[in-house]
Order: structure tokens, then sequence, then C-alpha cells
């Protein structure tokens, strides 16, 4: 059965890719796992030296992405979820994709971010080598309740944990506090080491602490962090995270906006002149992986807002631009009606009618505008 | 004339965007050239007659539980007799999800534990535990306010809601808006939030001013005194307040 639940994983993967419906990191996993409940439970699937779990608010896709980029260029075959599909269908689809015609895994270790609602379900199936643990901020709350409900359930699940795991979390936050002590095995509380961004092609500040935490995890793999700084010159942002895409002539820059603290964090990178531009594309969706509740765009600083948007021409769009432009106005910050576009696609032709635009999709929308820009679905 | 806002537990109770609220008072009061001040009041600020004597608003959001246990004794201890006599003496203020369980007479938790609220509001709430799913979702309600400053407004009033527990009112309570889309107080009986003397008690966030201008206006209004109140540009708002109707719930 295990073997045939495989291959039909495998088949329903090449399916979405032929007929492009997408980039199939969810569909063959949610299929493998209506078929077998338990599938993520045989070990024939696991990487040899085991997993590495990521979780948290903000940084989750980064910090893979850093410790992936490392252990690949010390030689080692990572699976991992680079696409974001981080519930544990997207977990399973990148397991089974990456396994033999007999179903052996294939890869030697397995670098994963975990949704944070997801983590305490996962970890009651896969004890992994190393837990890195981010941070927990506001996001999506009418998803998940309160975030006392989530970090309960961390709680939970990690004194349950075995002891072999590795804890690395940040200690600056302090709603992990009582973790270490609720934990059988060893735990690192990451500090942040002082200009790591000035040696990787990162932006913002933010971003360090991503650093820190790849860089305590790859030393449990004998690497040192001069080596793994070294490493990380290559770093090329993740989707959305800052990365360019040029299109129609006009030059795209996409900075995820998903939450109070990632919108702040941009704002204070535009402010900071790491980044400049003269057009500024907000988008709002209130899709499911966004969270329905769109209140929190109350929850970013409105002085900062305003600094960042002054002298700039601003454009809105997706499904809830009529809220993100009433907000900016409360804000202070001018939006003429005529930029205000209901439809993403018209409001894209429209700003690439300028030489270069920044744009703050929250997360349904940056897939959208990525779709848009390049023509192609990543999830 | 000057809208003086007293605004409780700014840094405890702030879990879903209400400082907005206060954010969007302070802009339409100004807008219209009133003078505006904030006053900021938590734990550490005790409550003096100084303090408190220009209050004609008062604002107080909802938080996680957290932050409700923390803010309970200093609630009972220290703000109480304020918020009691301001309140029934007509004082305008608006309390959103948490704040508005703790006006009531009581909050029983799932586990049991009972939690004595302020009773200045003639309701109460109750928790059934996690099994019973939470209120969340889109909303949409009419107002049932009676008052000269909505008749040429919107009747309807739009937000979200997430709340766990379900408030019941009591017979000397009003709601202040009956759902049509939505859980409202308790998923049974129709009814919204509360109205009392010149307060407004309510599940809505979003926050709840941010798409419903008429409102706001109605609350300051309702604080300077006004009769009537000079209309801002609020298309946006209300294109908002009109796409908000037809969001799922």
């Amino acid at each position: 059965m295990y073997l045939l639940i495989t291959i039909i994983t495998k088949l329903t993967y090449q399916i979405i890719k032929i007929f492009r419906l997408g980039a199939g990191y969810t569909w063959p996993g949610h299929l493998a796992l209506k078929l077998d409940k338990n599938i993520l439970s045989n070990k024939k699937l696991y990487p040899s030296k085991g997993f590495v779990f990521i979780s948290g608010t903000n940084g989750k896709t980064t910090t893979s992405k850093l410790i992936s980029l490392i252990l690949e260029k010390k030689g080692l075959k990572v699976v991992t979820n680079k696409s974001g599909a981080n519930l544990l269908n997207g977990v399973a689809s990148e397991l089974i994709l990456n396994t033999t015609l007999s179903g052996k895994a294939t890869s030697d270790i397995g670098v994963f971010e975990v949704d944070e609602k997801v983590l305490p379900k996962l970890l009651e199936i896969i004890s992994p080598r190393t837990l890195v643990l981010l941070n927990l901020s506001r996001d999506q709350l009418d998803r998940y309740g309160e975030i006392d409900i989530i970090v309960g359930a961390w709680e939970s699940a990690i004194s349950k944990l075995d002891k072999p795991t590795h804890l690395i979390f940040d200690s600056s936050q302090k709603i992990f506090e009582s973790i270490p002590g609720l934990f059988k095995g060893g735990s690192t509380g990451f500090v942040v080491s002082k200009d790591l961004t000035e040696v990787v092609s990162l932006f913002g500040g933010h971003n360090s602490k991503n650093v820190s935490a790849a860089l305590e995890v790859v030393a449990d793999f004998g690497i040192d962090s001069q080596e793994a700084l070294n490493i990380l010159k290559d770093f090329k942002p993740a989707y959305g995270r800052g990365e360019i895409i040029e299109y129609r002539d006009t030059s795209f820059q996409i900075f995820l906006a998903k939450n109070p603290a990632s919108i702040n964090n941009n704002l204070k990178l535009l402010l900071s002149n790491k980044v400049s531009t003269k057009n500024i594309l907000f988008v709002l969706n209130d899709g499911t992986p966004d969270g329905r509740d769109v209140s929190w765009i109350y929850d970013v600083n409105p002085h900062l807002l305003k600094e960042a948007c002054e002298g700039k021409a601003i454009f809105v769009s997706g499904r809830r631009c009529f809220d993100m432009a009433v907000r900016l106005m409360y804000a202070g910050v001018d939006v003429e009606k005529e930029n205000i576009f209901e439809d993403l696609n018209r409001a894209i032709q429209k700003v690439s009618e300028r030489d270069e635009v920044l744009v703050f999709p929250n997360y349904s929308a940056m897939l959208e505008v990525r779709k848009i820009l390049t023509g192609r679905k990543i999830l | 004339m000057k809208l003086t806002i007293g605004y409780f537990y700014k840094d405890l109770l702030n879990l879903y965007g209400d400082n907005g609220n206060v954010e969007i008072l302070l802009y339409r009061a100004k807008k219209r050239g009133f003078d505006t001040e904030l006053v900021n009041i938590s734990i550490d600020t005790k409550i003096t007659t100084e303090l408190v004597k220009n209050i004609n608003m008062v604002f107080m959001g909802g938080g996680p539980d957290s932050s409700q246990k923390a803010i309970y004794q200093d609630l009972l201890d220290d703000k109480k007799d304020f918020l009691k006599g301001y309140i029934d003496k007509g004082g305008v203020g608006l309390y959103v999800c948490g704040s508005y369980q703790l006006l009531g007479k009581y909050y029983k938790a799932a586990d049991g534990s009972y939690l004595k609220g302020l009773s200045i509001f003639d309701l109460y709430t109750q928790h059934f535990g996690n099994q019973k799913k939470r209120c969340i979702g889109n909303t949409v309600a009419k107002l049932l306010i009676n008052d000269s400053l909505l008749e040429r407004t919107p009747s309807t009033i739009v937000g979200f809601e997430n709340h766990g527990g379900r408030t019941f009112l009591g017979k000397e309570a009003n709601p202040f808006a009956k759902i049509i889309k939505g859980h409202g107080n308790n998923s049974q009986d129709g009814t919204e939030g509360v109205y009392y003397k010149n307060s407004i008690g309510t599940y809505f966030h979003g926050p709840v001013l941010a798409r419903n201008p008429h409102l706001a206006d109605y609350l300051i209004a309702k604080s300077l005194k006004l009769d009537t109140i000079k209309p801002l540009d609020d298309s946006l708002a209300y294109s908002a307040h009109t796409a908000s109707l037809k969001l799922k719930r």
C-alpha cells in the first residue's frame, strides 16, 4: 500500500506539472494523507540525518532557505519545502517526491518550515534533530484564536519531545521564557551577533535574527559561522522577500507584508534608504492563508507609514483595497481614488507605466502579483 | 471645543487593531478643527480627579486571556469607581470585546471558574469550552440606536468578530445592533453588543470605527454635545463599508 501511495503521489505531481495546474506542492501530499493518514509516520520517508523544523510568525521561509543553502554547499542532499507549503500536506508532498522507485528517501536531511498551528501535530509524528522557534506575533488570529492558545499548544508538544532534539529559540522573545524549562533535552537561545547582514546580501535588520538562527543550526553539522557566512554571500532572497522582477521594462521589487511586524520592518528598511522608490503598491487580500480579518493593518505604525509614503505615488489593490486605502488615509497618507484598483491586473498595468515600483502585498496577494509578473504559479 | 479621550490599557488590551479606533476618533475630530487630547491610562496610572476631569470619551479594547488577567485586579481596585460613575452619568464610551465582557456582571470561563465583572452593564458572558466553536467571521448588523445624528447615515454597521465567550443580555440591557450576518452576542438571540446611556459595548472590531464612520461621528458628537456634526469626505470609508456588506461570513 505504501509503495502504491508513493507512486500515485508522484503521478499526481506530474499531472499537475504537465497541465500547469500550479506548482504542485500541496495536492500530492493532500492526496497521500487522504489515502493513509499515518503516511508521515513511515520512516522510509525520512532523510538519513533526520529533520530540521523551523516555525514562528515571521522569518520561516528565509531561515529555511539559509539553512538549506549552507547544508547543500557542504554536500548534503536537502529536501525542503521551498515553495512555502508548510502544512502537513506540503511536508508529505516533498518527502514522497524525494524517494526512490522503491519508496526509500533519497535525501540526507529535511529542512522544513512549519506553520505555527501545525507544528504541535507534526511534532507528535516526527521528532526532529533540530527545532527552531523564531518568534510569535499577531498574524491570522481569526484562524488561530489567540496567541496564548498557540503558545499553550507549543509548550505541551515540546514537553513531550524526545531528548535528542536540539531546541534553538530566540532568547529575546519573552513569550518563549517558559519553553527551555519544559523541554527534557538541550536548548540554545540564540542571540544576534553584530553586523551579520554586512556579510550577506539580505535586506533589513530583522533578517539578522534569521541568519543567527541558521548559524546555530548548521553548527550542529560541524560548520563554523565564518564558513557559513561565506556560503551565504551567494544568498538570494526567497519569494517576495525583496526579490526583483522585471516586467514590461518596469522593475517590481516585492516585500511580503503579511502582518504588522513584517510591514513595519519593511517600512523601516525603506526609511533607512537601503531601498529607494518613487512608487508604492499596497495589495491587501483576505484569503484563508492571509487571515480573513484585516484589522491588523491598524497595528502597523501610522508614523512609519506616513513617513515612508511621503512624496511617493501610492497605489492600492487587492480584495480589501478600500480597507487599505482607508487605513492609509487615517495615517495621513493621501491616496488618489484613480489609484485604487479592485482588479490587481489593472493595478499592475497602471504601475508598469512607471520605471520602478515597490510592492507590499500580503501572502496570497504576493502569490498573485508574482503570477502576473512571471506568468507562473509557485503554489 | 475639545475631545479628550481616556484610553484604558492601550499597552495590554489591543488584540485586534483596537487602537485604530482611537487613531480614527482623533483624526476625525482634528479634521473638523476640534482640539484633541489623549489620556493614556494603564496599570501604573492611578486615577485622580485631575487626570480624568476633562475626559469626555472613554475607549477600552480587548486582549488575550493573559492580558485580561493582568489588568483585572487593577481594574477592580483602581478604575472601577471612575468607570461606573462616568458611564452611569452618561459619559460617552466605546468598549470592544474583552472590555465589553468585563463591564458586565461576570465571566464564566471554560474551566468553570468565575470572574466577577464591574456590573455596569446588565449582562453576563459564558465560555462553553474549546469544543464549542469560537464566534469568528465577518459581520453585518442593523443599528438600534435611535438618534437624529444617525438619521441620514447608513443603518448598518460592519465588522469582524472573534470571541470564544457568549454574552447574554439581562432585562435592563438593550442591544446596540441587530445581527444580519454573523454571531453577535451569542449566536442565538440575534443581538449584538449593548447600548446603555451613552456607552456602547460591542464584539465588532476591524477596528469597528474604520468602516463605520457614522458611528465614529456619532460618538464624537455625543462627547461634544453637538446636535449635528459637519460631514467629512468619507467616500473611501463608505466604499469599504459597502464592499463589506457582501463579504462572506
